[in-house]
């Protein structure tokens, strides 16, 4: 976990956020009936992509932590678990300003967003679990086991709030070829935002153990 | 011993346990009375038909009475220091898991067994004919229910303010399950209900995945 890394995919990350940005505003056409708001496209479905990437890492690093004990795993599904979050938050902000000039509502029951915000809810409560638990030594184990609970409810949760919601999500979006490229540029750009952040919150993860280690209360 | 009958002697030990105890039994219970009383008085059940929205309701107070009394079965061994002599005992793990969540199947059984009474005086509840198709498919959303209660129940019991945790953790999990509970019982009260209803074998699903996850998870959730 070096610290150049870190500065490198900042770097990468910014730039690449840069150029989407330019070719969300200045490139990619406005969309005919949803006018300027369909814009917000271009960062809310890469925001859900990355935050399923996310979890799922989450997921992956808690199970590599119950089987071999190595402390970086946790602190790796930590950080995926916490930026996951910050993606899920992303698209349950931007999903209600979609739906205000799609459906004429902040908020509808609609499945998608619903699971989004039955995703929201479990994640918060796995930070709550770390936040009251915290400076004890199990505190990784039950939060792994959590986290692998969690993901396996995911699943689930979606179906059953899709045959119980009614209104849906387009199936398959067609996008013109300009609309296209700038959903591509978009999605790297969200990919890298997301990789920069879960390094560097892992980073402070490693950084924080070393200090509590270092001062006697770990 | 074979592995049934430790799983046998830890339940019973529970259940007379709980019998003798009383406490919290008699808590859950009476919270659950109370819940649904009020849920009278916002509602008003002069106006509200609870045969058509009712499942979702009484299963809103199974969700809230059952956490109530699951959430302790495990703290109540860390309080009395008996956990460590339950891990100690000679026994495969999972039968320590699959002996607390016997006595809370049981108990959230019973639970909705008078729930269901309750309601018949109270709220003019009326399954009917339906009651067979009620009860089956509350069993099943009732086994999904127990087995994710006991894991995170000793997930959380050695966790600082583990009660005041135990219900935000359990509910986010059991929204598939509350969901489905709505449905099968509104589907249960028509003449519409089918035993190969897709609800139902999306609880059975949810049922088989989360008891064996739990068998196997139980290990790192106690472990010292």
């Amino acid at each position: 976990m070096e610290k150049r890394t870190g500065t490198v995919l900042w770097i990468l990350a910014a730039a690449a956020n840069a150029v989407a940005l330019a070719l969300v505003f200045l490139y990619a056409p406005v969309e005919v009936q949803m006018g300027a708001v369909q814009k917000i496209f271009y960062y809310h479905v890469p925001s859900a992509i990355v935050c399923y990437v996310l979890l799922f890492l989450a997921f992956l690093f808690s199970v590599l932590y119950l089987w071999r004990e190595e402390p970086l795993y946790d602190h790796l599904a930590y950080a995926a678990a916490e930026v996951g979050w910050v993606f899920i938050t992303a698209v349950l902000v931007t999903g209600p300003v979609w739906g205000r000039s799609a459906w004429g509502k902040w908020w509808v029951w609609e499945p998608r967003l619903t699971s989004f915000l039955v995703l929201w809810l479990t994640y918060s409560a796995y930070f709550l679990l770390r936040l009251f638990s915290r400076g004890e030594g199990r505190t990784a184990k039950i939060a792994a086991v959590l986290a692998i609970v969690a993901f396996f409810d995911v699943p689930i949760v979606h179906k059953a709030i899709s045959w119980w919601g009614s209104i849906v999500h387009p199936k398959k979006v067609v996008l013109e070829p300009p609309m296209r490229l700038t959903f591509l540029v978009s999605l790297v750009a969200v990919f890298l935002l997301g990789a920069a952040l879960a390094f560097t919150r892992t980073r402070l993860g490693l950084l924080e153990a070393q200090k509590a280690e270092r001062e006697g209360w770990a | 011993m074979n592995t049934l009958r430790v799983i046998w002697v830890l339940f019973e030990k529970d259940f007379r346990e709980e019998l003798r105890r009383k406490e919290n039994v008699a808590s859950s219970l009476l919270f659950a009375l109370l819940s649904l009383v009020l849920f009278a008085f916002a509602l008003d059940p002069t106006r509200v038909n609870l045969n058509e929205t009712g499942g979702g309701l009484l299963w809103l107070v199974i969700l809230f009475a059952g956490s109530l009394f699951m959430g302790g079965s495990f703290r109540k061994e860390t309080e009395n220091g008996t956990l460590q002599a339950l891990l100690l005992s000679p026994t495969d793990r999972s039968a320590i898991y699959a002996g607390k969540f016997l006595l809370n199947l049981l108990f959230l059984l019973v639970l909705e067994a008078l729930l269901i009474f309750f309601a018949f005086v109270l709220l003019d509840f009326r399954p009917g004919p339906g009651l067979p198709a009620l009860a089956g498919s509350w069993c099943a959303v009732t086994f999904g229910y127990a087995a994710v209660g006991t894991l995170l129940s000793a997930l959380l019991a050695q966790v600082r303010g583990g009660a005041v945790l135990y219900p935000i953790l359990l509910f986010p999990l059991m929204v598939p399950l509350v969901i489905a509970a709505a449905t099968l019982t509104e589907r249960a009260l028509s003449p519409r209900f089918s035993w190969t209803d897709p609800w139902l074998r999306l609880v059975l699903l949810f049922d088989i995945l989360f008891f064996t996850a739990s068998l196997f998870l139980f290990e790192y959730a106690v472990e010292e």
